[in-house]
Parts: C-alpha cells; sequence; structure tokens
C-alpha cells in the first residue's frame, strides 16, 4: 500500500472565533480503509467538508491522487472521483429512485454501465424499489440509495459521514456488512461518533479531539492508547 | 434479478408526443376557426404568447425550483429592441433573433443573484430588478418613449412586401407556442432536464453528484429568457402597443401565476394555467379593478390551497403518494 489516494496537510479551518480544525494532517492510501472517531464538535464533519470542498481551508493543502484541490469547487471535486455522503441522509425525496440513479450518472466522469448498475442495485437490495419515490423509503433504504447513487458514479474515494446514524441495532449490523464488502469496491474514509463500526471496518483510526489530531494508528493501537482511553473512549460518549 | 434495474429515459416518447401532436393540431385549428371572429382570434392569439411565455417561466420556476419576478421585464427588453430596430428598417424577422438574444443575455445576467440567494430570497430580489427594469423603461425614453409608450407598431412583412396581418399572424403565434412546448418536452427529457430538477430539489447534493450547478443555472435563465424575448418580440406588433405597463411585475406575477396554477413543473398544467387565465384579462376588461383582485386572489388560492395546481389535483401527487408509501412501510415495521 504505497499508492497514496488522499493527502491532506496541516488544515486549518477557522469559524469566527472558533477554530474548528487545528492543523490536521491526513495520508490516505488507496484500497485502506481510514476511520475518524472523535467526539461531537470534535471537526470531523468540518474536516470532510473541508476535504470535499465545500469548505474553504483558512490554510492547509489537499491532494487526490497527487493533484491538488485547491481552489476546486464540490461538483469538479466530485468529477475527479471523490464523494460524500452527508450526516443526515440525503436523497431527492420526490424524485423515484431510478430517476436519483440517472442523476447520479448525468455528470459522472466514468460512469458505470447499465449492466453494472443494475448489479450495484441488486448487491444494496434496492432493485426491487426502482419505481418508489426515494422520499417514501425507510431511513436504510434511503442509505442504500445513497450508497447507489455514489457507487454508480464509480469513486475513488468515498467519505461517509456517520452511515449508521439513526439505524436500529439490526440495521446498523446489516450496514456494517454492506460497508465491509464495499471496501472491496471503492476506498473509503468513515465518519464515526463511536468505536463500534470504526473496529470493524477500518484499517486506520484518526482520533479527533477539539480539532487536533489526537492519536492515529490501528484499532487495536487506538483501544489501547491510554491518552485515547483517557481523553476519549473513557467517557459515557464513546 | 440481476440486470432488472432500468437506467435508460424516463417514459417512452410516444406518451409525450401524443399530447403535443393533439396540442399542435388544436393550436394550428384555432385560428382558422375563428377566422370570423377577429376579436376572438385576437383573445387567442394572445393566449399563444401566453403559452409561450409561461413555458419559459415553467423551466425556471418549475423545473429549475427559480421563481424569476422579472419575467415580464426580460421580455419587454425584448419587445423594445425589435421594435427600436424595426423602426430603424430592420426586418421583423432579422430583429426577432436579436431580441430573443438581447433578452437571453439581460436574462443570464440579472439571474445571477440566484447563485446567491435561495428559494423566497431570490424572488424578492427579482421583484427588484423588475421595478428597476420597469424605470428603466420610463427613463430611456429615447428608446421607449417613456410612459407615453410606442404605439402603431408596424406589422411584420413577408416576403413579397405582404403584411402578417389576421390569421397568418394567429397562425405564427400558434406555432412558437407549439414549438415552445416541444422545446421545454425535449429540454426536460434531456440530461439538461435531469441537471436542473436535481438543482430544483436539492442544489448542494446536485453540486456533490457533480453537476455544475453555477453554470446549469445560468444556461437556465438564459433559455427560459430567450422564451420571455420570443413572445416579447411576437406581442409588440400584435397588440400594435407597447409601454412599460405592458411588461411590469403584474405581467410577471400573471406568468407566474399560470404556471403555478396549471401546475408548475408538469409540461401541460402550465399551458392549462395559460388557456384558462390569459383570457379572462379579456373577460374581466370592463371590470377593470376587479380583475386586479381576481387575480390576486387566485395567487392567494393558489399557495395556500392547490401547491401542486391543477395537475396535480388530477394526479395524486409524488408528495402524497410518498408519505402514503411511508405510513404504510412504518405500519409494516410496527407489525
Amino acid at each position: 500500500m504505497t499508492d497514496v489516494l488522499l493527502k491532506a496537510d496541516a488544515i486549518f479551518r477557522r469559524f469566527g472565533g472558533v477554530v474548528a480544525l487545528k492543523g490536521v494532517d491526513l495520508v490516505q492510501y488507496r484500497g485502506e480503509t481510514v476511520g475518524m472517531i472523535g467526539p461531537n464538535g470534535s471537526g470531523k464533519t468540518t474536516f470532510v467538508n473541508v476535504i470535499s470542498g465545500h469548505l474553504r481551508p483558512n490554510s492547509g493543502t489537499v491532494a487526490f491522487e497527487g493533484r491538488s484541490f485547491a481552489g476546486r469547487k464540490p461538483f469538479q471535486i466530485a468529477q475527479a472521483g471523490l464523494t460524500r455522503t452527508y450526516q443526515a441522509v440525503r436523497v431527492f425525496g420526490e424524485l423515484t429512485v431510478r430517476e436519483n440513479v440517472a442523476t447520479a450518472l448525468v455528470d459522472a466522469t466514468d460512469p458505470a454501465t447499465p449492466d453494472q448498475v443494475a448489479e450495484l442495485a441488486d448487491w444494496l437490495r434496492i432493485g426491487h424499489r426502482q419505481e418508489s419515490p426515494a422520499g417514501s423509503l425507510t431511513l436504510m433504504e434511503q442509505r442504500q440509495v445513497e450508497l447507489l447513487m455514489r457507487l454508480v458514479q464509480r469513486p475513488r474515494l468515498m467519505m461517509l459521514d456517520e452511515p449508521v446514524g439513526g439505524l436500529s441495532s439490526a440495521e446498523v449490523r446489516t450496514m456494517i456488512a454492506l460497508l465491509a464488502e464495499l471496501k472491496t469496491r471503492c476506498t473509503i474514509f468513515v465518519i464515526e461518533h463511536t468505536m463500534k463500526v470504526i473496529r470493524e471496518l477500518a484499517d486506520k483510526v484518526v482520533v479527533l479531539m477539539a480539532g487536533e489530531k489526537l492519536a492515529e494508528g490501528s484499532p487495536a493501537e487506538i483501544l489501547a492508547d491510554q491518552r485515547v482511553i483517557d481523553r476519549y473512549l473513557g467517557s459515557a460518549d464513546a | 434479478m440481476t440486470g432488472s434495474f432500468k437506467t435508460g429515459g424516463s417514459a417512452s416518447w410516444a406518451t409525450a408526443l401524443g399530447p403535443l401532436a393533439a396540442f399542435a393540431v388544436i393550436a394550428v385549428a384555432l385560428p382558422f376557426a375563428f377566422a370570423g371572429n377577429r376579436y376572438l382570434a385576437f383573445v387567442i392569439g394572445v393566449t399563444m404568447i401566453h403559452v409561450t411565455w409561461t413555458s419559459g417561466m415553467n423551466l425556471l420556476y418549475g423545473y429549475t425550483g427559480l421563481m424569476p419576478l422579472m419575467f415580464a421585464g426580460i421580455a419587454g427588453i425584448s419587445a423594445y429592441t425589435v421594435v427600436d430596430l424595426t423602426a430603424a428598417g430592420w426586418s421583423f424577422w432579422a430583429a426577432l433573433p436579436v431580441g430573443a438574444f438581447a433578452a437571453s443575455v439581460a436574462g443570464a445576467i440579472l439571474g445571477l443573484p440566484s447563485l446567491r440567494l435561495k428559494g423566497f430570497y431570490f424572488t424578492l430580489c427579482s421583484l427588484v430588478i423588475q421595478t428597476v427594469i420597469t424605470l428603466g423603461f420610463v427613463y430611456f425614453a429615447g428608446l421607449t418613449n417613456g410612459d407615453t409608450g410606442i404605439s402603431q407598431i408596424a406589422l411584420p412583412t413577408l416576403p413579397g412586401g405582404v403584411s402578417l396581418v389576421g390569421t397568418p399572424y394567429d397562425l405564427v403565434l400558434s406555432i412558437a407556442a407549439v414549438a415552445s412546448v416541444a422545446i421545454l418536452i425535449a429540454i426536460v427529457r434531456s440530461s439538461l432536464g435531469r441537471r436542473l430538477i436535481a438543482i430544483r430539489e436539492d442544489d448542494e447534493l446536485a453540486g456533490m453528484l457533480g453537476i455544475n450547478v453555477t453554470g446549469y443555472k445560468v444556461a437556465a435563465f438564459f433559455i427560459g429568457s430567450m422564451f420571455a424575448g420570443i413572445g416579447g418580440a411576437l406581442y409588440a406588433p400584435y397588440i400594435g402597443f407597447i409601454s412599460p405597463r405592458s411588461f411590469d411585475v403584474l405581467i410577471s406575477m400573471n406568468i407566474w401565476l399560470m404556471v403555478a396554477f396549471g401546475g408548475r413543473g408538469t409540461i401541460w398544467g402550465p399551458v392549462v394555467g395559460a388557456a384558462l387565465l390569459a383570457p379572462l384579462a379579456f373577460l374581466l376588461q370592463d371590470y377593470y379593478m376587479v380583475k386586479d383582485i381576481v387575480y390576486g386572489l387566485l395567487i392567494i388560492a393558489v399557495i395556500a390551497l392547490m401547491p401542486g395546481g391543477i395537475a396535480s389535483g388530477l394526479t395524486v401527487s409524488r408528495k402524497v403518494s410518498a408519505s402514503v408509501a411511508r405510513l404504510n412501510a412504518e405500519q409494516r415495521k410496527l407489525k
């Protein structure tokens, strides 16, 4: 794993007087699953927003496959092969699942073929819902549609912001199984609030605390890290 | 089950072309049917201009989710351009594309605030823009003859020097209306339409899917304003008189009302809206004050009682069917 996919260098981001990110670094290799954990307000979503172009960093650089993302808009970053999901599920609720997918295909740089789309829809067990308005689906199904819309674009990196948020415990297990398979299709970066999901999926864990990287390592290393235990995992929040 | 997921376009072209053919036949037949009654033929002609206008308004409001209340002002820019050019000796047919292009450029520029302002805030801004355009029409009296307006506008001439008058002019308006609806259908069914609908539904998500939201909003304004401009250019010689009041905020709101009343974001709803509401102005001509009150009440009624317009009354709206399906799903879960 020497192929660097994403490289973020000293990302700073302020909101007024609040410094949300205080120089966060990250290197993610192709095929490596990175998990980011941290308490509420530690800057996880802000970090994804900066990488995906929704927010400009005050300083610091982002490079994807060796190319700088400076000044690029979200749609250009998406076309470059980096996609993301949102913490709250986000689909075109009034449109059918099929229309949602067709919309995802329209400006994809390297769209999936119709056969590949059908295969992905079946794999995500959402093919039978193609004529339903996406807004009529259950939260779990909407999460599956979200993944399908990203996967048909054949991205090289998918950033998932709390993919199991709001799901029942049975659905969480299904989603973790889906994400474990997803890892074989696309490199993923997962934000999670808790260690549960991260422990099962991630090759590398980054712990964010008040906008700073507190620790980085394998799930086992993180679980054994005394600073992480004292400041985060030991608290009721994790 | 593999291979069951369809990625092609929506319903077949036949389902869209059938109604279009029917509309084309009716629109072309009407001028002949009423050739003996100049007044009714004129009402139909004005209605056809409104079909052209509502097609553009529908593209912007119905499909892209932008509510431009400066739409009539943009039509006016084209109308004055064409009238001034023909007065300077241009052929109407050469002036028409220039006027339409001027409207498109003006619309694309005046639509720029929509890149920053969302929903209602852009609508408010467009209201101000409309007011400024109207003041511009009054102020630049050298080009517009100010409040007095321009009367006795020459009719377009056909090759051979014959004036386009009566039924042939009605026919041109019908053809323009049919062409506008046909172009709207083509846009909506194209990938451009898919992008615009995505922008209407959630522009941030659209951007995240790789859609250039800024570029396509500007494109929507350019194309939508072209409909405004073509309608404005055809309107001026047909009525024979234009003034700033011909293209003021009330006209913008009437066009918007036709789209909203008929059913925004549907192809035929706004056509029905124009067919019902454009003649209303003539029926109420003797009751000048009442006319504006009727329009005002209609606007309130549409917003409060039927936000989906007539078209959503005919077919159960997706929102309703979506919430019914969601309830069913939740009930299944509870069992």
